[in-house]
């Protein structure tokens, strides 16, 4: 076990592309912490979610042992953070467990807006963030004009910043030896009683609950009675350790250490991420201060295709959410896709990887309708209401005001594609707050409705940029709009899953989009199927799907049945994607058709 | 229950030439082993009458490839043969397929007298672009002395192969075929859809198809002809004269029995426990021939109930009057809960007749007959 004083726990602070991971794994291979084997690429992204997609969802944690220059063993925590705009709350948590952290920064393309966001978490967390440039192998880094970027838009000291390659090895000594000599100990009193805060929690089939903490004070020991302060249940620990990135029992963890608890907790809500573990023997010791409750940004119904899988589904958001505090859900009703959950996320990145989450890990055939954001809505009763779900919206006549929240966002831009940013930064309703000439970077400051924000603005503001701009941003405040609900009829019928809140200005373009995406998506029936836009009773749109003329194979092969039961099949499994409404075969890609419009 | 009525597939896997949407088990071979594919045949069907001693076949069917390309000496010890093992109905039905080449013509008379009593002639089309383009080896002056030498060796009972809605036909030109073929009042025609399988030339390179508004008035013009002429369609592609339905293919539409023998060819029997087996011969000719006695089936297995009632409606709703609803049991041997939920069901979506004493499709329903089956096999 290490004495406070050889311990070091510490995050890393990229933006995705930059080389985090890469520099992790670099990291665990110089501490040997795996055998060259053993290695696979990325080993600290475990979800294959986050390997496929190539970035860190969940915080993760490896203790590594270093040999550092002085003849000492230090013991290093890396927390890993997640890397993506939409996971910034998660940063903020794996922060807590740290006494420092490193920027990490591509040398060749310079600071990017999150990281500057987080860098202030860390600041404001008291972390000494140290910075770290990386892919110092590539011909375009530039470490002086990088430098001078992390000091003028970060405003902390780059002069000492390690130069690194995470590829090819170059300086990932010097980067440790620097992080030993820079990031400060943790303190805590390892005689006082047991204090240590949850940093996340998962769900394993055959371990139960597994938590991930840090222990602020005391000692954690196998076979220990402690407690959890939210649930107030006493638990009797089964085991403790560490991840070395496998995972590996210790005997006890201590102040100031990052490890792993298991204590047989079988009701995934029995230990919530942020919850503070004490003794059972001193009751009194009081929680730690947990993190920030998240809001939602994004809300979107979740249904099953098959109704037999609603208790299924329902277990399987009660066990994500335990991993992932930010996912909200509810039950909703709708009259098309019958009994679901109206479920809220950070944004739409982090929409699409629970509903691949939901599909992948559990098994489930889902229907997600178009995700909105939440509005503020005065009744003329003087009754304000938040509505997450467009088919809420109360009656027109009862409406006074209706609000729209607003975004704060931060974006870094190369000067190049200023114009483009700008450009794009109007055709979301963006207001201008700020702009600022930083090195060869624009920082620029919007209130964009969040609603434009959320959708697909990161992308688009990727793609103008040729991927260098960069985006943080942040709910504002609710501001009066001009808003309506856009309804959707299938056949005449109102599906209240496709309605959508718009703009009044774009009601009759977004209608006519919607309409027409949905004609494409739509496969042809044995009628014509009519696609109505419509606000209030007044049609804005119309498309229809022509009817199939026939479905019938016009010949049956003698005595072979097999082929047609092939055929058959086929068609069987496209149906199984299907969800009848009304009539109508609607395949899951059309509830999300207000995705696939082009903005 | 009560055995069906039982049929005889056999199956000559050979063609001169492979069509480009053809996905049948046929092959191009320079030479054919007809001695030897024969002999294999009837060591196959040896096996074959084991399993159904005490019951007599109804109909033979020589399908392929090309059984045209046999000569009648082989055909001849074919049929020999097979009524030499099983119990040959004397009024059995005897279908052989043939190409309207003039080499095949030169054998008809010889097939007749072999005891081949109906004659299947692939026509397609005759149009001589529209056969070259469906890559047909034969041509139109041949297709019609094919008819006239099929009439003067002694068949009265021939059927016409046509297909419509071939690469860049117009609808004129599919009218055109239909009446010509009518003109050669065949007793029965089959008159379908070119449809693009997998597998084939045309579904690796497509052909140009006509458009869906040509093929829909193609289709119900050429309904109005056949139903003048006398035909009545009693199948999605089958027409006939009166009394001179396809007794072989109804076998397979009203869940029959077959037997089947040669390369590639299916077979469905009842055994005595009531259970009802699906088989298939093995497919290369070549593996077929090498077989040892007993040895060629490749694959079998038995209906399970969730199979069984979709596998019947596949088959009996394809016929335009469908079956007697107590049909399904006696075939089955299923209890009618078992469908009637699904049948209730799709007589509300207008599908299926609403008549409790028979199962048929309405029209639209016979139009959209992969989604009634379906449904079937979704219950």
């Amino acid at each position: 076990m290490s004495e406070l004083q050889h311990i070091r726990n510490f995050s890393i602070i990229a933006h995705i592309d930059h080389g985090k991971s890469t520099l992790a794994d670099r990291f665990i291979q110089h501490c040997g912490g795996l055998t060259g084997r053993e290695m696979a690429e990325q080993v600290l992204d475990s979800m294959d979610l986050e390997r496929e997609r190539g970035i860190t969802i969940k915080a993760q944690s490896v203790t590594l042992d270093y040999s550092a220059r002085d003849g000492q063993v230090y013991q290093l925590n890396f927390i890993d953070t997640p890397g993506h705009v939409d996971f910034s709350y998660e940063v903020s948590r794996s922060l807590y467990a740290c006494e420092g952290a490193l920027l990490v920064v591509d040398a060749g393309q310079g600071v990017e807006a999150q990281s500057v966001a987080n860098c202030y978490t860390a600041i404001e967390q008291g972390l000494e963030v140290l910075p770290v440039l990386n892919k110092m192998d590539l011909p375009q880094a530039d470490p002086d004009k990088v430098r001078t970027e992390i000091e003028e838009i970060i405003g902390i000291d780059a002069s000492e910043a390690c130069l690194v390659s995470a590829k090819t090895g170059l300086g990932i000594e010097d980067a440790l030896e620097y992080l030993v000599a820079h990031i400060p100990p943790p303190d805590g009193d390892r005689e006082a009683p047991l204090q240590a805060l949850i940093i996340d929690s998962w769900f394993d089939n055959y371990l139960g609950v597994v938590s991930l903490v840090r222990v602020k004070q005391g000692v954690l020991r196998k076979r220990d009675r402690i407690v959890t302060r939210a649930t107030g249940k006493i638990h009797q620990v089964d085991g403790v350790g560490i991840f070395t990135p496998k995972r590996r029992e210790t005997a006890l963890l201590q102040a100031g250490e990052v490890g792993y608890v298991i204590a047989g907790i079988k009701d995934i809500a029995g230990a919530p991420v942020g919850d503070t573990l004490i003794s059972a023997q001193h009751p009194d010791v009081p929680a730690l201060p947990g993190f920030q409750k998240v809001k939602p940004q994004v809300y979107a119904g979740i249904f099953t295709v098959s109704t037999d899988d609603y208790e299924d589904f329902r277990d399987a958001l009660a066990k994500l959410t335990l991993n992932d505090a930010s996912l909200f859900y509810e039950p909703e009703t709708s009259d098309a896709l019958g009994f679901g959950f109206r479920c809220g996320f950070l944004g739409m990145l982090h929409m699409e990887i629970i509903q691949e989450r939901l599909e992948r890990e559990y098994d489930l055939d889902l229907i997600t309708t178009a995700p909105t954001v939440i509005y503020e809505v005065v009744e003329k009763s003087g009754e304000v209401v938040h509505v997450d779900n467009p088919s809420a919206l109360p009656e027109v006549g009862d409406i006074e005001e209706m609000r729209e929240p607003i975004a704060r966002c931060s974006i870094l831009v190369p000067q190049e594609y200023l114009g483009n940013v700008i450009t794009l930064c109007v055709e979301k309703r963006g207001v201008q707050k700020d702009m600022q000439f930083l090195g060869s970077q624009v920082s620029l400051s919007y209130d964009i409705p969040m609603a434009e924000v959320v959708l697909d603005f990161f992308d688009r503001l990727k793609s103008v940029s040729r991927g260098y701009a960069s985006l943080d941003y942040s709910f504002d405040r609710f501001e009066a709009a001009s808003l309506a609900r856009l309804d959707v009829l299938i056949n005449g019928e109102r599906v209240d899953a496709l309605a959508l809140i718009v703009h009044r200005d774009q009601l009759q373009y977004r209608g006519r989009q919607l309409t027409e995406k949905m004609k494409e998506l739509i496969p042809r029936q044995m009628f014509d199927v009519a696609i109505q836009a419509a606000v209030g009773g007044k049609i804005v749109a119309r498309q229809t799907v022509k009817a199939l003329r026939k479905n019938v194979t016009a010949k049956c092969y003698g005595g072979d049945v097999s082929r047609k039961r092939k055929l058959l099949d086929k068609q069987k499994a496209g149906k199984k994607r299907m969800k009848q409404v009304g009539r109508v075969e609607i395949p899951q890609s059309a509830f999300l058709a207000v995705l696939q419009v082009d903005g | 229950m009560k055995a069906p009525p039982l049929g005889l597939y056999v199956h000559l896997p050979w063609c001169e030439r492979k069509c480009p949407y053809c996905d049948f088990n046929s092959h191009e071979r320079e030479h054919l082993p007809e001695e030897a594919y024969v002999t294999a045949l009837l060591a196959d069907l040896a096996g074959e009458a084991a399993t159904v001693t005490d019951r007599t076949v109804d109909t033979v069917f020589i399908g392929g490839g090309t059984p045209s390309l046999f000569s009648a000496a082989a055909i001849e010890r074919l049929l020999q043969g097979i009524s030499e093992r099983v119990v040959l109905a004397p009024d059995a039905e005897i279908t052989l397929e043939a190409n309207p080449g003039s080499a095949e013509a030169a054998k008809f008379a010889a097939f007749r007298r072999a005891g081949v009593n109906r004659l299947s002639l692939g026509i397609q089309s005759f149009d001589d672009a529209a056969l070259e383009r469906l890559g047909r080896v034969h041509d139109r002056a041949q297709a019609l002395a094919a008819v006239t030498a099929a009439r003067s060796a002694g068949f009265d009972n021939l059927n016409l192969d046509l297909m419509h809605g071939l690469p860049q036909q117009s609808r004129e030109a599919g009218l055109a075929d239909l009446e010509t073929a009518i003109a050669l009042a065949p007793e029965h025609l089959s008159w379908y859809q070119l449809t693009i399988e997998p597998n084939t030339v045309f579904h690796r390179r497509p052909p140009v198809l006509p458009g869906e508004a040509i093929l829909s008035e193609l289709e119900s013009e050429g309904r109005k002809l056949l139903a003048r002429a006398g035909y009545t369609r009693y199948e999605v592609s089958a027409w006939s004269r009166p009394g001179r339905r396809c007794r072989h293919n109804l076998g397979y539409w009203t869940f029959g029995d077959y037997l089947a023998i040669g390369a590639g060819a299916h077979g469905k029997v009842i055994g005595s426990d009531g259970r009802i087996r699906r088989y298939a011969k093995r497919r290369q000719p070549e593996t077929y021939l090498a077989a040892d006695p007993g040895t060629f089936t490749a694959s079998e297995r038995c209906l399970e109930t969730a199979d069984l009632a979709g596998e019947f409606m596949l088959n009996a709703l394809r016929l335009v009057e469908g079956v007697p609803r107590a049909h399904f049991t006696a075939a089955t041997g299923l209890d009618d809960v078992v469908i009637a939920g699904t049948i209730a069901q799709l007589v509300a979506r207008g599908l299926l007749v609403d008549d409790p004493a028979r199962l048929a499709t309405t029209p639209l329903g016979l139009s959209f007959l992969d989604d009634v089956v379906g449904a079937f096999f979704d219950a």
